[in-house]
């Protein structure tokens, strides 16, 4: 135990004598939690550009493109008077999408002969072009259903009848766990864990290189904490210990700051959390053991970690991967934490069901420090004799 | 003009001869080229579960499940008989969905009331939220003008008359050049550039922190070193931006001339700011670790995933000084969607402007470092001070 105190204490002294070491767990961390923060502060896309092809000129097109305007998610920013110039507007980036309304439009709508309004969104900017389809949606169905019910109205049926028989089955909607759909819920919430997910890793990847790199008596740490276990664990907790309080402050941040809505259990969340940067700590280290060069250990976590984020089933979901692709990501780390998360903030998820993330990330990471003391021992065992012969011959 | 071919060798030779370079520049842009794409290889979402309660139960009900089982999008994996059952199926992420039809569902309609029926979708994860909203709204809308139209032709109007009635005007929605919303064509393409970026600053600064140190004066050696660097990516960017896509069955509109005019300029823009970084922070270590914990954040806020229009407008400004944000716009503009040099220029301009500004800030940088600083090649983690091990 105590040699344990003595290794933690070790390795702090020694990130204070790195600065490279407090920037890359203090100072990196915090400012991209602040970067990418900012970047999803907005939490929902609005007033995107979109341009309008009013081919019609009439009181009714004009109305729609008012109501177009009106919309939360897009404005109006440009009028073109061909679909050639409103598609060069949206090949250049200043339209996200275009509303067509062809000539005859509203003698067309008021004979019954139902004209097409026409909305083109930029489908390859997927995020940006759902959100103008649904503006242009909201938009033409509310001059729709308007005009529908003042058809009607002018037939002389009563307004609550008239509204039935435009809508005969209303759908109601319910966006379960997320009403707001707001992104800052659903993608900051996860995507800061796949950060420091990476940058636990490679900073401990950089702390092990200064013990076991090339030339670094690997020795000098085990013997000094009393064994391998003590060595290993003096050797991650510091390092546990401030990303932890990285994670800590980011999540005051989000669940304070940004009002992002916590449902769950507090605890199971540090719980969570502690195993989770102590799994990715282990990567980190077992990429530095197995290879003894630092540039080709952080090459490995780069491999590992950075694709992890689309192996985690944010964006595309991981029911939806190929089965080789969901067996990967089950051996992240990320995938269970950010799951954890998911359900103790947005999803308030039973309790029976809440601790299996929990139990996958202990066996991730039982899993990996065992392997981890193992090259451990075994680069240790493979150091004495030599160490022994040296020892001999300059007796 | 010996000079600047003597550091075009010498970059060369730097990158070929040292396998850990070699190894970050070809060998991990391989492996990504392999595991980045692999998660998206289905492209689209399909069947998504949902599950159906029916409260109802009557033929009109049943009619509605059976139109939404037939759709493509989802899959109607359970019916429940309480809502508190299919919620527990979303808890455990059986199901994404829950189609809800009240009791009285089908009395309300037959009596010419406004009938309501109840989506709810699992919002915490959006593609399949959308998936299953979609999946389940369509059939359930296309039930509910039927059942209009029927009602109007009962009372004898006509069909178009009778259309025209429920919904005046038709909305028409086309999606332009990803019209099946592929999620692999939507990622892949960025994702290849922001690699090519990263990979390339990761390789190129390490060259820059071990540089053995030269008489030839500076601007001369950096014309070399670009033209070491020209002369690489001209194989590498093909191979990434082209050769890959084909590969994975990525839409490829463009032009090669269009991709060279936008890769000249990105490539001197990254290999100039890697310069410029390598720098700042000297040391091999540092610029590996920073740069790979920078990935991500620089794909967010290249404005590709998530609009740019939505960043604050400081955010926005500093995003354009990374060669990936308008290198990303100018691939996908032009690869994915066709856009012709005219699009593309704004952006073919900024990345110009890039590499000459970060040419001009490592000069400043070298410069006002000069002398001193000469010596620094190859730091190694071996020479600080040996009072670490205690």
């Amino acid at each position: 135990m105590s040699g344990l105190v003595t290794a933690i204490r070790r390795e702090f002294r020694l990130i204070r004598r790195h600065p490279a070491l407090i920037g890359l767990t203090v100072v990196l961390p915090l400012a991209l939690c602040v970067l990418l923060a900012f970047v999803f502060r907005s939490g929902v896309a609005t007033n995107l550009p979109v341009a309008v092809v009013d081919l019609d000129r009439s009181s009714l097109s004009r109305q729609v493109v008012r109501m177009l305007d009106a919309t939360p998610d897009v404005e109006v920013s440009a009028r073109a008077d061909s679909l050639p110039e409103a598609r060069s507007l949206i090949l250049s980036g200043r339209a996200r999408g275009a509303l067509l309304l062809p000539a005859g439009f509203e003698r067309d709508a008021l004979r019954g002969a139902r004209p097409e309004a026409v909305i083109f969104y930029d489908n390859q900017h997927m995020s940006a072009g759902s959100v103008v389809a649904r503006g242009a949606r909201n938009a033409v169905t509310a001059a729709s259903g308007g005009l529908s019910v003042s058809l009607r109205e002018a037939q002389g049926a009563g307004s609550l009848q008239a509204t039935a028989a435009a809508q005969p089955m209303l759908l109601q909607t319910h966006a379960l766990f997320n009403p707001a759909l707001d992104y800052v819920d659903f993608l900051l919430a996860a995507l800061m864990p796949a950060v420091i997910q990476l940058m636990a890793a490679a900073a401990t990847t950089y702390a092990v290189s200064l013990d076991f790199g090339p030339g670094r008596h690997a020795r000098v740490l085990p013997r000094l904490a009393g064994g391998l276990l003590p060595a290993m664990l003096g050797k991650l907790l510091p390092y546990t210990f401030l990303f932890m309080l990285i994670l800590g402050i980011y999540d005051i941040g989000l669940y304070g700051w940004l009002g992002v809505p916590l449902r769950g259990s507090l605890l199971l969340m540090g719980v969570g959390a502690a195993l989770f940067i102590i799994a990715c700590q282990l990567i980190g280290a077992l990429c530095f053991l197995l290879t003894r060069d630092f540039a080709r250990a952080i090459s490995f976590v780069g491999v590992i970690l950075a694709p992890a984020l689309g192996y985690m089933g944010i964006g595309f979901p991981r029911e939806a991967m190929p089965p080789l692709a969901q067996a990967w990501s089950a051996l992240i780390p990320g995938t269970w934490y950010i799951q954890l998360r998911i359900d103790q903030s947005l999803r308030a998820t039973p309790m029976d069901l809440s601790v299996w993330p929990v139990l996958y990330l202990l066996a991730i990471a039982v899993a990996l420090g065992l392997i981890v003391l193992l090259r451990l021992d075994r680069m240790r065992s493979a150091l004495a004799p030599a160490t022994a012969r040296t020892a001999r011959r300059t007796a | 003009m010996k000079a600047i071919l003597r550091a075009l060798r010498a970059e060369l030779a730097a990158i070929f001869g040292d396998p850990q370079i070699l190894s970050v520049m070809v060998v991990s842009l391989a492996i990504y080229a392999l595991i980045y794409p692999y998660p998206y290889r289905p492209e689209l979402l399909r069947e998504v579960p949902v599950a159906v309660v029916d409260l109802d139960n009557s033929a009109g009900s049943r009619q509605l499940a059976r139109d939404i089982e037939a759709s493509e999008a989802v899959a109607v994996v359970a019916r429940p008989p309480t809502m508190a059952e299919a919620e527990r199926l979303v808890h455990e992420r059986r199901a994404y969905g829950i189609l809800l039809v009240p009791q009285g569902f089908e009395r309300e309609l037959l009596r010419g009331r406004q009938s309501p029926i109840a989506i709810y979708a699992d919002a915490s994860y959006f593609l399949m939220y959308q998936k299953a909203l979609t999946g389940i709204a369509g059939p359930a809308r296309t039930t509910g003008v039927q059942v209009q139209v029927a009602r109007q032709l009962a009372t004898g109007t006509s069909r178009t008359e009778a259309l025209s009635g429920a919904s005046p005007i038709a909305l028409v929605e086309v999606p332009l050049f990803n019209p099946a919303g592929g999620y692999a064509t939507y990622i892949l393409p960025a994702a290849f550039v922001l690699i090519l970026q990263q990979t390339m600053m990761m390789g190129l600064g390490l060259v820059a922190t071990r540089r053995a140190p030269s008489a030839d004066p500076l601007p001369w050696r950096m014309l070399g070193r670009a033209g070491a660097w020209l002369g690489l990516y001209a194989l590498l960017l093909p191979m990434y931006l082209v050769v890959l896509p084909w590969a994975y069955g990525l839409p490829w509109l463009g032009h090669l001339p269009a991709l060279a005019t936008l890769g000249v300029p990105f490539v001197l823009a990254v290999g100039f700011l890697a310069q410029a970084v390598a720098a700042v922070l000297r040391r091999a270590e540092i610029v590996q670790m920073v740069l790979l914990s920078l990935g991500m954040p620089l794909f967010f806020l290249s404005g590709f995933s998530w609009p740019i229009e939505s960043l604050p407008p400081l955010l926005r400004a500093a995003a354009q000084a990374i060669p990936s944000t308008a290198m990303i716009e100018g691939y996908v503009r032009s690869a994915q969607m066709g856009a012709g040099l005219a699009e593309l220029a704004p952006l073919i301009r900024q990345l110009w402007l890039l590499a000459f500004a970060y040419a001009g800030i490592t000069l400043l940088l070298r410069l006002g470092a000069s002398g001193s600083r000469l010596s620094t090649a190859r730091p190694q983690v071996r020479s600080r001070e040996a009072g670490d091990a205690l």
